[in-house]
């Protein structure tokens, strides 16, 4: 085989990424930089007078009790990936085996991700309702006299959206897992099952490590998603009550959308980038320890 | 399929690169024309509207009003006299989005001739903007003499960028029957410390005897505000005020010593549908305004066996002379200062204010120029069910109570923190000292940031 | 002996294990079911508690409204249709494609540019309207389908998601496929493609979700009511100080069907895939 061909063959590389890469450029990176530059500026929406303004929005960012009460909310809101993918590992290995009525069964757990935010909403809104929700009147009949206020309270708030949104990424990360799980060869497990490896074993030993890549992915899309999502609570509480659920992307939202002042949520965005890169780059690195190609 | 889209995505990348450097110029360019306040940018409407016979002019009218409620059957009207100008509505949202949508369509130069803001807060950025028409411009109708002296609060720097057309008319609407059974008078004025009394007594059981719509929550804050000042003399801000620090007490007392009005946490939580707990009898008086109507001429799906009676909404001070009470005008509609139109805006917007709406009044928008007929308008309000609505309190309420008004004039992002913080107040979760402080120090904050 | 053992207790831990997940499945069904009956109830049910799962009286006629008159939904489904599909079928090819030469080609730069892909899909999609409304209204795309369907057919997460998936399988199957002569074109398309059908399925469904679920977009980009689509549609429910969640949920329990119909093609995909996956061992 010659050199040449082989070099060409690398140069390829650029054919099969450049495609995408145009659309990247198109649509994030170019708009990304115009945004960067409104940060340093007063633009408010609509309004054509534009004036540089410099540090000032940043120095503004810096002395924002709202962003670091959002900030604060926003981790809060994060830790719900974690817990979502954990579940839907468990969920994507049982509905991987043998069962019946398997392929209704996924569809069902996948229906959260595709419902209509709306009746998510509303639906979670009244099993929360604290005095007469079904949630609480179960922790009642359990012995739970003061059961938490849930949404309605400025402490529980943010920990009931936790448990909708580990509910609602469930089914996402479950078909991930699953597709994922395809690949992991029958025969491998066959062969674990008659050296005698218990059940967990087989599935700590073997299919998580296997998986790994997938949890990997599952794990940086799930944070970055999560990190940019507003939309449901928007439709619950609007960040509150009070600023109780205002999270980093939602604070974005209301400055970029009902205030108007994109230089100013341009610069939250790009402080709200910031924090993804660094986690993003944080698992990066740590990826080395546990996923395996 | 492929290949095209190719083809667009590379002209697209090209003249994005011209959009970019375009656009940072014409930021530059523009600053110094628009800082004398506004629309001048939209040069004489006379001179743009060369109405040629023959012609059909097509105009867009924005509004946030379903079609279905008023606006089609108005515009039809219109439309079939009129057949040289044809106008078609366009309905947006009136929230965030659909207000950003309408603001979107305006500057991409979209066929927007008249729009209706809904808010002071809207309203201003759109002229700062340059998106409205100085109405001063026409001199065939004084805003002033038809609309009376309300229509002032609507003046943006002295001019009017919009016309205020309906009369929005706030109130307590009360279970008349249940008034009666208690003995309880429909009070013309009363105070806050009298609903409170009214609410106890007519409390059953765990029900409620007062709810309030989310909209009118805050109204009697602004009602104080309006009056004092959002600012103190020395320009800081004067949310301390001790009519807020009474609002926030009489309320919260309300919520937790009377029980007599839901906890703020469960209203938010429950999505309590107040217009229905109000009308199937479950709670005596409601806080709400004239779009109560709509829903309480509905028997079909609100059932009702009492009569509705109608008082002001009441005052936190003792002193009645010094009252303002929310209202005066609304739906204050404005002619795009970009529409090539203007002139025909102009002759559809005058024929629209003066009884043109009336259609509208079936949803509460009872038309605001003396030359409108009051007494059509309120027969289309109450349909075919006057006789369910106890109508001289009726009456008082929208037409005779010469408190003075106004209208919510505080920006946004004020009536956001402010609502975040007396939250935080009824929910428990700070004391009022802590919440007045709260909500003055952000307030300070965003005065300064000005 | 063995045979018969693993059978008596195979068909009750069955049976047990389908009970428990179905019993589990109505929480996540819960909002779903809500839909569909709030769409058949009246008005003042749908505030009623405890919640009332099955209307008293069910109506057909929030369906009916819905699907008649003026404002009809099929418009606004074929709109969301056409935007979908496009979207969801040159989204996958096309991060299919870019995936192949982050996973399996070694090139300069590699590293960095992925970085840079990654990188730009933490940006928040709120501060990017503002210039892609610029662009796109000079362009002349803005207020066309073209606004929705050009950005649609790029997907970060798609091109992210299917790296992980190539990275996975065999650098030997591509290897000796080199030997043989076969350059990156045809390893692609003969080889990893069919080999990654569970995964392309996978990105389809949601892609396919989330384009059809788009509703910023559509809302700042679209102005003529005859571009509409799906979610937009939902507006006309929000009355002006209330919201028709009758209509609304008639309207969206309809608008959920093509995603079902996405779904349950693709898991066959995905059932196809085992076998493939079982050849490679």
């Amino acid at each position: 085989m010659n050199n040449n061909w082989m070099k060409r063959q690398r140069l390829l590389g650029y054919v099969f990424i450049g495609p995408s890469m145009l659309g990247v450029l198109l649509f994030f990176l170019i708009p990304a930089a115009y945004s960067f530059y409104l940060m340093f500026t007063n633009y408010k929406f609509m309004n054509p007078t534009v004036r540089f303004v410099g540090f000032d929005n940043i120095t503004r960012l810096l002395h924002d009790p709202m962003f670091y009460l959002s900030l604060r909310k926003t981790m809060l809101f994060l830790m719900a990936v974690p817990v979502s993918i954990a579940f839907g590992f468990v969920t994507a290995v049982i509905l991987n085996q043998r069962l019946y009525l398997k392929k209704l069964l996924r569809g069902l757990y996948f229906m959260p991700y595709i419902t209509s935010g709306v009746a998510v909403a509303f639906v979670w809104m009244l099993m929360f309702q604290p005095r007469q929700g079904p949630i609480n009147g179960l922790l009642r009949s359990i012995g739970i006299d003061n059961p938490p206020g849930w949404l309605s309270t400025t402490t529980t708030s943010m920990y009931a959206i936790d448990i909708i949104w580990v509910w609602f990424l469930l089914g996402y990360n479950m078909i991930i897992y699953l597709a994922a799980l395809q690949e992991v060869s029958t025969e491998l497990l066959e062969a674990a099952k008659i050296d005698g490896a218990k059940r967990g074993q087989v599935l700590r030993k073997i299919i998580w490590p296997l998986v790994s890549p997938t949890t990997f992915l599952l794990l940086i899309t799930g944070l970055i998603m999560t990190i940019k999502s507003f939309g449901i609570i928007q439709a619950m509480t609007q960040g509150g009550p009070g600023n109780s659920t205002t999270i980093l992307s939602l604070y974005v939202y209301q400055n970029a959308f009902r205030y108007y002042e994109m230089g100013y949520a341009s610069t939250i965005s790009w402080a709200l980038f910031l924090i993804i890169l660094v986690i993003t780059v944080l698992q990066w690195i740590g990826q080395k320890k546990w996923v395996h190609y | 399929m492929k290949k095209k889209s190719w083809i667009a995505g590379m002209t697209t990348l090209v003249l994005a690169m011209g959009v970019m450097a375009g656009c940072s110029g014409n930021g530059n360019n523009v600053k110094s024309s628009s800082s004398a306040g506004g629309s001048d940018a939209g040069a004489s409407p006379s001179a743009s509207t060369p109405v040629k016979s023959g012609d059909t002019i097509k105009l867009k009218m924005w509004g946030g009003v379903p079609p279905e409620a008023g606006p089609q059957t108005v515009i039809d009207a219109w439309n079939k006299d009129h057949s040289d100008i044809q106008i078609e509505y366009v309905r947006y949202v009136n929230d965030d989005e659909g207000n950003l949508k309408l603001d979107t369509a305006m500057m991409t130069g979209q066929d927007v001739d008249l729009y209706v803001n809904y808010t002071m807060s809207h309203a201003s950025k759109r002229v700062e903007s340059g998106f409205a028409v100085d109405l001063s411009q026409f001199s065939d109708y004084n805003i002033d003499e038809k609309m009376g002296a309300d229509a002032a609060s609507w003046k943006i720097n002295d001019k009017y960028y919009g016309m205020p057309t309906t009369k929005s008319a706030f109130f307590v609407a009360l279970n008349k029957d249940a008034l009666d059974a208690a003995s309880l008078p429909v009070p013309k004025e009363w105070t806050w410390d009298e609903l409170r009394e009214y609410a106890k007594k007519l409390k059953s059981g765990d029900d409620y005897g007062f709810i309030q719509n989310t909209e009118p929550y805050v109204d009697p804050l602004d009602s104080v505000l309006s009056q004092q000042g959002y600012t103190k003399a020395d320009g800081t801000s004067n949310l301390d005020d001790p009519g807020v620090k009474k609002w926030l007490e009489t309320l919260n007392a309300m919520m937790t010593v009377d029980k007599t009005t839901p906890p703020l946490g469960e209203q938010l939580t429950s999505k309590m549908p107040v217009e229905q707990m109000f009308l199937s009898g479950e709670a005596p008086m409601l806080n709400i305004g004239a779009w109560l109507l709509r829903s309480s001429n509905n028997f079909t799906d609100y059932p009702r066996d009492f009569k509705i009676a109608f008082a002001p909404v009441p005052r936190l001070t003792d002193n009645a002379a010094d009252y303002v009470t929310r209202g005066g005008l609304g739906d204050y509609t404005s002619i795009n200062a970009k529409s090539k139109n203007q002139q025909a805006a102009w002759e559809f917007l005058k024929w629209y204010a003066d009884g043109g709406m009336a259609p509208m009044a079936a949803g509460g928008r009872i038309p605001a120029s003396k030359d409108a007929d009051e007494e059509a308008a309120l027969e289309s309000l109450l349909g075919d069910k006057g006789d369910t609505y106890d109508r001289d309190s009726l009456m008082y309420v929208m037409f005779d109570n010469k408190t003075p008004t106004f209208v919510r004039s505080v920006p946004q992002e004020v009536v956001d923190l402010r609502s975040q913080e007396y939250e935080k107040y009824f929910l428990g979760a700070q004391s009022l000292d802590q919440t007045l402080a709260a909500m003055t120090s952000r307030h300070n904050e965003f005065l300064k940031k000005k | 002996m063995e045979m018969k053992r693993r059978l008596s207790t195979d068909v009750p831990m069955r049976l047990v294990g389908t009970i428990v997940m179905l019993a589990l499945a109505i929480v996540m069904i819960m909002p779903f079911l809500w839909m569909i009956s709030t769409s058949l109830k009246t008005p003042a049910e749908v505030f009623q508690y405890p919640i009332k799962w099955f209307p008293s009286n069910p109506t057909w006629e929030h369906h009916i409204k819905v699907w008649s008159g003026s404002k009809s939904f099929g418009t606004y489904y074929l709109n969301s249709l056409k935007i979908s599909i496009i979207g969801m079928l040159g989204a996958t090819f096309l991060s299919a494609f870019a995936a192949y030469g982050f996973a399996r080609i070694e090139f300069k730069g590699r590293g960095a540019l992925f970085m840079v892909y990654l990188s730009m899909m933490m940006i928040p999609p709120q501060v990017l309207f503002v210039p892609k409304f610029i662009m796109f209204e000079w362009a002349g795309i803005y207020n066309t389908h073209l606004a929705l369907i050009l950005p649609g057919l790029f997907t970060i997460f798609g091109v992210f998601m299917l790296r992980q998936f190539f990275m996975t399988i065999p650098n030997e199957i591509s290897e000796s496929a080199f030997i043989d002569g076969a350059g990156h074109f045809r390893i692609f398309f003969r080889l990893i493609l069919p080999l990654a059908k569970p995964a392309l399925a996978t990105l389809a469904i949601i892609d396919f979700s989330w384009q059809w679920n788009d509703y910023e977009n559509a809302l700042v980009f679209l102005i003529d009511e005859s571009l509409y689509t799906v979610p937009l549609g939902l507006q006309n429910f929000i009355l002006e100080n209330m919201i028709d969640y009758n209509g609304m949920m008639a309207a969206a329990s309809a608008g959920i069907l093509p995603m079902i119909v996405v779904f349950v093609l693709g898991q066959r995909f995905i059932i196809q895939g085992l076998t493939n996956s079982a050849v490679k061992g």
